[in-house]
């Protein structure tokens, strides 16, 4: 299991923050999460793996300036 | 250097107007040449139209200047304005002060909105706006002192020279006892000697017993101020509540500042941790999406990022509340303590820095080829302390770098100095050369556009590609983010009235991320929208930040998550709940498209504010080099052949450049003409007589300089 916004998802070996995104609802406006408290970027969701009993926040809108 | 010296030249009593639903409806005019200083009331016609804040600083700079007027003209005016809702305690962001004066960088009216203490204590002081005309004789503070109803002129003498100490000494030197009571505006060396002086406004931070302070930064209005000889202007006043704005209806005041606050507390530490971090999480997010300036904006990304973000500098930043404005949830203003600079007149010293903010991490870290937090620290301090805005001189730097390194400018024209990007030395002596008008720091100081000048006519350096790479556009350097692949920024920037700042309009994630304006007309309606609803936080006195860096968790669920609705709700309730009036979220809108159309009139008063003057460097849209393109290739040739449906087969790198840089080009003047029309501006980009008639704008003095410029 990971821990995604404080509620749990089922975990596979293997998975990506773009799996992770792919079977989520409501998450057009993802471009940024943070996994176990480091930041990472869409350009980067399709090869990072999430590791087991991982903690993951959805960041909404990036808002700049 | 002696002691500090204050002789009293002039003091002028004063009733203290009571401040009603936000307002106190009385404006504050020093004239400089005359030491003379005037109050006077507010007409409820200029209230009803142009609001408060950056409205009422552009009316009443607009009666003060000429169409003629110079930046060092005497009646170039400084106006520094707080807005109805600024001044409100524990309302996240709920305390700015905006300036503005003809800028040395664009000949036109500039605006910053800036944080610390002193709009709100002015306005409590008794003065919605005041106005900096004329010019002193010799060094002057200003004191406006609210606890005893005075306002005082003194020739100052032996003053420290930097803005860090001098706001510290004359903090203390006003209200020794209670020295949060004082706030400071100062500028410093770098603004006498450069263009892009900035203007520190200071706070005491009560919990670190020490000022504190944020800039005015873009523009250059600490090089007005410095040309004035105003040495400081210092806010006095006393306790303040949410009772001190005088609010038409206190307890839906007190609901929405809790209901906001509430809000931030409970989501920053899940979204972008502002509060420990400030805005340094943008630079790995820029980094990631290929959007933080590196080497002279050349690149949108660099390996070296990873070390100049959120994961050193939250380890570095001093721990405690950090608001700029009393009680701000968001807490954002971090700052570093018992940080010794390597090199200047602070060397070895233990000073306290405040900031970096993203942008200095981006301008003077990333873009200058910097990939050292500390140096970045110390080009933060010294700017900050010389009163000159870090944006515009990493813009500069990053500039001069790139000239160097292609050789249009060598070593003897830097006086022998190596300034390859990446060379922490050399930017820093360039900087301390800067604050001292000496050197080749000297012509730094004039910004990129006089630069061109300079590099063309005096060293013969290639002028059109020193127009392509120059990031500078109205004559104000470029704020920190490419734009490359978000054509909608790119409007963001060029056609934004003060030149290319990010406060009008920041779209690179909607338009190149999420895709979410895929047509012109898409592009030009968030052109339109973007930049009016963020103007109204510089009419009413507030900082944006808390409107959609931390934004509710149901946000994505409405309609236009962009422009988070409920939180926009809120503010047309705290308006409603200050002044009175019964304020819809559409209401917000209009107030400010009255002034901001305003603003691009001024702008033609001025000389400036039509389609020439909206132009971008071609940098900001694409690839300039042969190597830039072949960095990101499969990018352009996907889109050559996908997009513009080409044969790419036979071109080399150089024929792809110009048959993209023909496409974009294209891409950026139909953009125009679809803001243009959004707006209701003509093609030339000027107002048409309908809108300013919409707008309630149609003074016959607005009328004259439309038809002076052609519109009948
Ligand atoms: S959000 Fe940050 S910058 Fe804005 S008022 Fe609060 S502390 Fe200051």
């Amino acid at each position: 299991m990971i821990q995604v916004d404080e509620k749990p998802v089922k975990w596979y070996q293997g998975m990506t923050i773009a799996d992770l995104l792919e079977q989520m609802e409501d998450v057009r406006f993802c471009s940024v999460v943070r996994l176990n408290g480091r930041l990472v970027s869409s350009p980067k969701f399709a090869d990072t793996r999430i590791p087991k009993d991982a903690v993951i926040q959805l960041l909404p809108l990036v808002a700049g300036g | 250097m002696g002691h500090m010296q204050l002789k009293e030249i002039k003091a002028a009593p004063y009733e203290r107007a009571e401040v009603k639903k936000g307002y106190t409806d009385q404006s504050l005019h020093i004239n400089l040449d005359k030491t003379d200083i005037r109050i006077s009331p507010i007409d409820t016609a200029v209230k009803e139209k142009f609001i408060g804040g950056k409205g009422y600083d552009l009316w009443y700079m607009w009666n003060a200047v000429t169409g003629s007027t110079k930046w060092d003209d005497p009646e170039n005016t400084i106006c520094i304005s707080a807005g109805p809702l600024g001044g409100t305690p524990g309302y996240p962001g709920g305390g700015k002060s905006i300036v503005t004066a003809i800028s040395p960088l664009t000949g036109a009216p500039i605006d910053s909105n800036v944080g610390g203490y002193f709009g709100p204590y002015k306005k409590f002081s008794g003065f919605d706006v005041i106005a900096l005309t004329g010019k002193a004789d010799q060094d002057t503070v200003i004191l406006i002192d609210g606890i005893e109803s005075k306002i005082k002129i003194f020739a100052a003498s032996d003053l420290p020279e930097t803005a860090y100490e001098m706001s510290d000494a004359l903090t203390r030197y006003f209200d020794e006892e209670k020295p949060v009571n004082i706030s400071v505006v100062t500028a410093g060396p770098g603004a006498e000697n450069t263009y892009f002086g900035c203007l520190n406004f200071s706070w005491f931070d009560a919990g670190r017993k020490r000022v504190r302070y944020k800039q005015a930064g873009r523009g250059g209005i600490g090089t007005v101020f410095a040309d004035k000889k105003i040495k400081a202007v210092v806010a006095r006043f006393g306790a303040i509540s949410m009772k001190t704005n005088n609010p038409a209806d206190l307890e839906a005041l007190k609901t929405v500042t809790k209901t906001h606050a509430k809000e931030i507390n409970a989501l920053d530490p899940k979204q972008n941790r502002m509060a420990l971090v400030g805005t340094t999480h943008l630079v790995p997010i820029m980094n990631d999406h290929d959007c933080l300036p590196t080497h002279n904006f050349k690149f949108g990304s660099h390996p070296g990022a990873a070390v100049i973000g959120e994961d050193v500098y939250e380890h570095i930043f001093d721990k405690g509340f950090d608001g700029c404005w009393r009680g701000c949830a968001v807490a954002c203003s971090h700052g570093v303590k018992d940080f010794s600079p390597f090199t200047g007149p602070f060397q070895g010293k233990k000073v306290f820095v405040d900031g970096p903010e993203y942008e200095t991490v981006a301008g003077c870290g990333s873009n200058l080829g910097i990939f050292d937090a500390h140096t970045i620290l110390e080009i933060n301090f010294y700017c900050d302390a010389y009163g000159m805005d870090t944006i515009s001189v990493g813009t500069s730097i990053g500039f001069v770098m790139e000239c160097f390194e292609n050789k249009l400018i060598t070593t003897d024209h830097t006086g022998g100095m190596d300034i390859s990007f990446g060379n922490r030395h050399s930017t820093l002596a360039l900087i301390h050369q800067m604050a001292r008008g000496e050197g080749f720091g000297a012509i730094v100081g004039k910004g990129v556009r006089q630069m061109k000048q300079i590099f063309a006519t005096q060293y013969h350096a290639d002028a059109a590609f020193m127009q392509d790479i120059g990031m500078e556009s109205k004559g104000l350097e470029f704020s920190e983010y490419i734009t490359k692949e978000s054509l909608a920024q790119q409007g963001g920037y060029g056609l934004a009235l003060k030149g290319p700042q990010h406060d009008e309009a920041w779209l690179i994630f909607l338009d190149m991320v999420h895709n979410f304006m895929p047509t012109f007309e898409d592009k030009a309606e968030a052109l339109h929208w973007f930049p009016m609803f963020r103007t109204w936080f510089g009419l009413c006195g507030l900082c944006k930040l808390p409107w959609n860096d931390i934004v509710p968790e149901d946000n994505k669920d409405t309609e236009e998550p962009a422009k988070v609705i409920k939180h926009i709700q809120w503010y047309a309730d705290f308006f409603s709940a200050i002044t009175g009036k019964k304020t819809s979220t559409d209401d917000l809108i209009s107030m400010s498209e009255a002034v901001y159309n305003f603003q691009r009139v001024f702008n033609l008063k001025m000389g400036y504010g039509t389609r020439d003057h909206d132009t971008i460097p071609y940098r900001a849209m694409g690839p300039v080099t042969a190597e830039e393109y072949e960095s990101r290739q499969e990018r352009y040739d996907t889109q050559l052949t996908e997009k513009y449906g080409m044969d790419i087969s036979g071109m080399d790198t150089n024929a792809k450049v110009a048959a993209l840089r023909k496409e974009r080009e294209s891409q950026y003047e139909q953009l125009k003409d679809a803001v243009y029309e959004r707006r209701g501006w003509n093609r030339n980009g000027i107002p048409t007589k309908e809108t300013v008639k919409r707008l309630g704008i149609d003074f016959p003095e607005v009328l004259e300089v439309l038809e002076q410029n052609g519109v009948k």
